[in-house]
């Protein structure tokens, strides 16, 4: 039989455990990813270990994408996206590749580029080792500098041109794993995320982590003492009719704080929330050992200010005692959580695949959460709605399995 | 790769039946599935096997039709009231021992596909409360509401129903989804109303939010508490009590009906299944540990797999989505029954005793013996623990020899370094540490000028020998450095690291050489900064000697 070709959109976890299942099945796959990196939102965690591995799965994708590029049968596609569709059998497509790349056949990862413009968001660090090139740039950023930019590689490696360029390909099935889009915090204005300094959001979180090895106050780098975390910031929000529970921001929130605590017991910390939902099977266990450790407090809180010291104030209403209450924190983090990727539109007109009233792709199955009213057309991961990266490669694996069963491979 | 190995490159032939243990929805799913790809199937079921399964998606008639299309599959052959009692050999060729109705049948198979259910009981005792006609378990509403004389008692008589969730243990969302349901159901029946008396509401799961906001926006009350609220039962009478602190009072309820959480736990079974077929017993009496490194549906050994409530608690969509992850295992595995495999260690058939030391500390159970200890090549994956634990020295690796290794120490111990830079060696596991290593490198963080980085296949694998080795060939320091606890891949090998690290200490005291020379440490793959700094401060540390 002759080899099947598909396609994966989007290079997260989800879109690299498909790739790498339909590559060990032999399939030639064509992984095609928007941003100059592979890896998604979840390349970026940090380790929530304590004296033990606390199963966060941030680990697991450094592996899978290890996995994805050393596999033979997958073409890798950076800074590419999908430019048209058509029907034809299977799917003839057009790619779209950004004007600015760096040639990963010429890139020898020295890192130039990027000493040269620190600052200036013009050249950004993939997180990965695993991540060739280990240097892209963000085209958004780019200004009239292109030649000077295109200058500064010694190997020559920075292709910048007027257009995009384009390329055709065809393939006997599509994966839509395009993943989320973070909430934006500053969409909760009395939280005054953006304004002030030390309000932090999930991911702000793992960058300070990553960068500091501890959590960081970003006014001035110093060690928080006193920290916050308030959950369900922008999802089951009637008031943005975000009716939905993102699944993982307790899960990492808890995480990072037994990990903090761990390596500091000093800390103070409290956490503020509606529900706790689980962290996996030894949640029971886990669960009795925060809040030995930390403090729950059963409420959203209603706003926040700055005082002095670039300390803020938090006020609420305590549901425990039954009256407002206001207390100050060194550093507040607003676990932010999963929202629909705003790219999902265009690939739902593009894919003939529908959305749910939420804005995540819509299955046409009740048994089977990969399986698209179209044609040849699976989701993977969060596309599909919020998870874990552990149940994203469980989807993953389940999307691979749909299109082999398509493609009649098996049955 | 070089000759050597090329030589212990050998093609295998694999049993290509799959056993099933467990005959409910996902155990007969997964036989089906099997069945339809080519590989015989042995189903191995019990009388009571799909006693509770989720049936939001199937109805109550979901599983009888799946089991006549299970009874109708010639590939299939069905071993009633069975259970496993023995299992020996290695994937590709495994022979399975039941008890099956009193008889003992012996099978073979290529793999086993692990597939018991959630087991669920009410906890109306927890309660303090008698069950009867007004203090109803969660399945027994559920089929109320699905029989017309149910709703017609129901909504009829315009009840009143509480429940109780979330107290008598943590609950889940699978759980918190049959009472979302059930209130909705109750809500929508003019005139009845629904108290929820609730803990933590586990909406983790798609849906459920939206769920419970249709069921408030139809009048079902919810009571978030801490602790669960004074429920007293007096004959038929019923009254629930809690104390709200804003409003500062009482709130008392008088219901129709109680309705009481069940719980939904681990089948009993796979505690003696986990021991019989030598795989982990994870958390709350799940099969497998959480083991990131691998996917969700393997275990610790190759060819056993574990799909569905066996693993974990979950509903049948996902139930089935680890049926067909486990379809692509099988066929990665057994494929078409042929297999070209690499030995990744092999046994000196000249030096083993016998002792079985190898069989007894592999983690992955790839040793079995004829005369001599011998290794699976398509079970074993080349951790090197038997080779460091093997009294004979009869294992090696074929890609981390003791020669290899001994010349690579030399050679790290004799690099050349600035004149004062101590020379540090740093054992990586390549899973973990050696990945953060050469990300510290390539991310320009600041390392020991003295460093050098000897890449092992699992921290299990570093022998007294190699330590004392290193510092005994001009390291200054030494440094182990393996995965976390419980990010092993291969389960103990940083355990077994622990202690030879502790041995080597011993032995360091006697021969007089400072106990600060020597290091472990644990890591994960993307800790590229904690490498650096861990490194640095051993440098710090034997400078100032
Ligand atoms: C703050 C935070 C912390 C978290 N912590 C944890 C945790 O500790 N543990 C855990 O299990 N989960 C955690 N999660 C959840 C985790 O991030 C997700 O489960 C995971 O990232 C989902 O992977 P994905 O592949 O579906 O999506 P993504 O990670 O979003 O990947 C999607 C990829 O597709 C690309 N893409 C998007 N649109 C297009 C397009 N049009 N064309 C081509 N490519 C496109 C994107 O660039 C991206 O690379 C966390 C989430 C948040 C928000
Ligand atoms: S805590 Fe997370 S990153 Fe750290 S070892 Fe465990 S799974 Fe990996
Ligand atoms: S996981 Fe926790 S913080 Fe996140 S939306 Fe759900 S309940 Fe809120
Ligand atoms: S190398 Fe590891 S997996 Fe292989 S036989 Fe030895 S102990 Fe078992």
């Amino acid at each position: 039989m002759e080899t099947k070709n598909v396609l994966v959109i989007g290079g997260g976890i989800a879109g690299m455990t498909t790739a790498f299942e339909l590559a060990e099945a032999g399939l030639n796959v064509h992984l095609v990813e928007k941003s100059g990196f592979l890896g998604g939102h979840a390349i970026q965690y940090t380790c929530k270990a304590t004296a033990e591995c606390l199963q966060c799965g941030a680990c697991s994708v450094e592996k899978m994408l290890k996995n994805v590029i050393e596999s033979g049968n997958i073409t890798i596609h950076l800074s590419t996206e999908v430019e048209t569709i058509e029907r034809s059998g299977g799917y003839a497509l057009t790619l779209k590749k950004s004007a600015a790349y760096i040639d990963p056949a010429k890139c020898t990862n020295c890192g130039v580029c990027y000493e040269k413009y620190k600052g200036t968001g013009i050249i950004a660090q993939g997180y990965s080792k695993n991540n060739f090139p280990l240097y892209a740039i963000c085209p958004e950023k780019l200004n009239n500098d292109a030649a000077a930019l295109k200058s500064v590689c010694p190997e020559g490696a920075i292709s910048i041109s007027d257009a995009p360029s384009f390329c055709q390909i065809s393939v006997d099935a599509v994966i839509i794993a395009s993943g989320f889009a973070p909430f934006d915090a500053r969409r909760k204005g009395t939280y005054g995320y953006s304004r002030f300094p030390n309000v932090v959001n999930g991911l702000d979180l793992e960058r300070i982590k990553r960068q500091y090895g501890y959590l960081a106050r970003p006014s001035d780098g110093q060690p928080a003492k006193k920290i916050a975390f308030i959950q369900c910031v922008g999802s089951r929000d009637e008031q943005l009719g975000n009716l939905w529970c993102s699944q993982v921001c307790c899960p990492y929130a808890l995480r990072t704080a037994a990990s903090v605590k761990h390596k500091n017991p000093d800390l103070d910390l409290t956490v503020f929330y509606m529900d706790i939902q689980n962290t996996g099977k030894s949640f029971p266990v886990f669960y009795e050992t925060c809040k030995d450790n930390i403090r729950f407090i059963r409420s959203i809180p209603v706003d926040i200010f700055p005082i002095e010291n670039d300390c803020l104030n938090i006020r609420l209403f305590d549901e425990s005692e039954g009256t407002p209450a206001m207390e100050s924190f060194d550093l507040v983090v607003l676990s932010t959580g999963i929202m629909p990727n705003p790219d999902n539109q265009k690939l739902s007109e593009q894919m003939a695949a529908s959305l749910d009233t939420d804005g995540f792709f819509k299955h046409a199955d009740g048994l089977d959460r990969t399986a698209t009213a179209a044609e040849g057309v699976f989701i993977a991961g969060t596309a599909q709605g919020p998870k874990t990266i552990a149940a994203s490669m469980v989807q993953a694996g389940q999307a691979a399995s749909g299109v082999l069963k398509y493609l009649g491979v098996t049955k | 790769m070089t000759t050597k190995q090329q030589n212990q490159v050998e093609k295998i032939h694999l049993e290509t039946t799959v056993a099933v243990i467990g005959g409910g929805y996902t155990g007969m799913a997964a036989a089906k599935t099997l069945a339809q790809n080519g590989y015989p199937v042995i189903l191995a079921r019990q009388e009571n096997d799909g006693a509770w399964h989720d049936t939001s998606l199937t109805g109550l008639d979901g599983l009888k039709t799946l089991e006549n299309q299970v009874a109708d599959n010639g590939p299939i052959d069905i071993l009633s009231q069975s259970t496993l009692i023995e299992a020996v050999g290695v994937p590709g060729d495994f022979t399975l021992t039941f008890m099956s109705e009193d008889r003992r049948v012996e099978k073979k198979a290529g793999a086993v596909v692990v597939a018991t259910d959630l087991s669920s009981s009410p906890l109306t005792f927890i309660y303090g409360l008698t069950p009867c006609a007004s203090v109803v378990s969660l399945s027994e509403l559920e089929s109320l509401l699905a029989s017309e004389t149910g709703q017609k008692e129901i909504g009829d008589k315009k009840k009143t129903i509480a429940f109780l969730v979330g107290f008598a243990h943590e609950g889940n969302p699978l759980l918190m989804q049959r009472v979302l349901e059930s209130v909705r159901k109750i809500v929508e029946m003019d005139g009845c109303t629904a108290y929820v008396y609730v803990n933590n509401l586990k909406v983790a799961e798609d849906g459920l939010e939206r769920l419970y906001k249709q069921g408030r926006d139809n009048g079902a009350i919810y009571f978030k508490l801490q602790t669960a609220p004074t429920v007293i039962q007096n004959n038929g009478d019923l009254r629930i009590t809690f104390y709200d602190p804003v409003i500062r009072n009482n709130i008392e309820l008088s219901p129709d009906i109680v309705v009481v959480e069940e719980s939904l736990v681990a089948d009993q079974q796979n505690i003696s299944l986990a021991e019989i077929l030598r795989i982990d017993l994870g958390p709350a009496g799940f099969l497998q540990k959480e083991n990131v490194h691998r996917l969700p549906v393997n275990t610790n050994r190759e060819g056993i797999f574990v799909v569905g409530g066996g693993r974990e608690i979950q509903g049948l969509s996902k139930s089935l989505a680890d049926v067909d992850n486990m379809l692509l295992q099988v066929r990665q595995l057994i494929g078409g029954g042929e297999k070209t495999v690499a030995a990744k260690a092999v046994v000196d058939r000249e030096k083993c005793t016998i002792c079985l030391t190898c069989y007894r500390c592999c983690p992955h159970a790839a040793i079995y013996w004829d005369d001599k200890a011998v290794i699976s090549p398509a079970a074993c994956q080349g951790c090197g623990i038997c080779a460091s634990e093997c009294p004979m020295d009869a294992i090696q690796l074929t890609d981390f020899t003791d020669t290899e290794m001994t010349s690579r120490i030399r050679e790290a111990a004799a690099a050349e370094t600035k004149a004062a830079a101590p020379k540090i060696i740093a054992f990586c596991c390549q899973n973990s540490a050696f990945e953060a290593g050469t990300a510290a490198g390539l991310f320009h963080y600041d390392l020991p000028a003295g460093l050098q980085i000897i890449k092992i296949p699992c921290a299990g694998k570093v022998d007294i020998n190699y330590i004392l080795n290193a510092l005994v060939e001009g390291a200054d320091g030494v440094i182990v450095m393996a995965c976390h606890t419980g990010n092993c891949k291969s389960e103990s090998g940083n355990t077994y690291a622990k202690w030879r690290i502790n041995d080597a200490y011993r032995k360091l005291e006697q021969i007089g050489i400072p106990k600060n020379r020597l290091e472990f440490a644990t890591l994960a793959s993307n800790m590229a900064s904690d490498f650096a700094r861990i490194v640095i401060d051993m440098e710090k540390r034997i400078s100032q000697k």
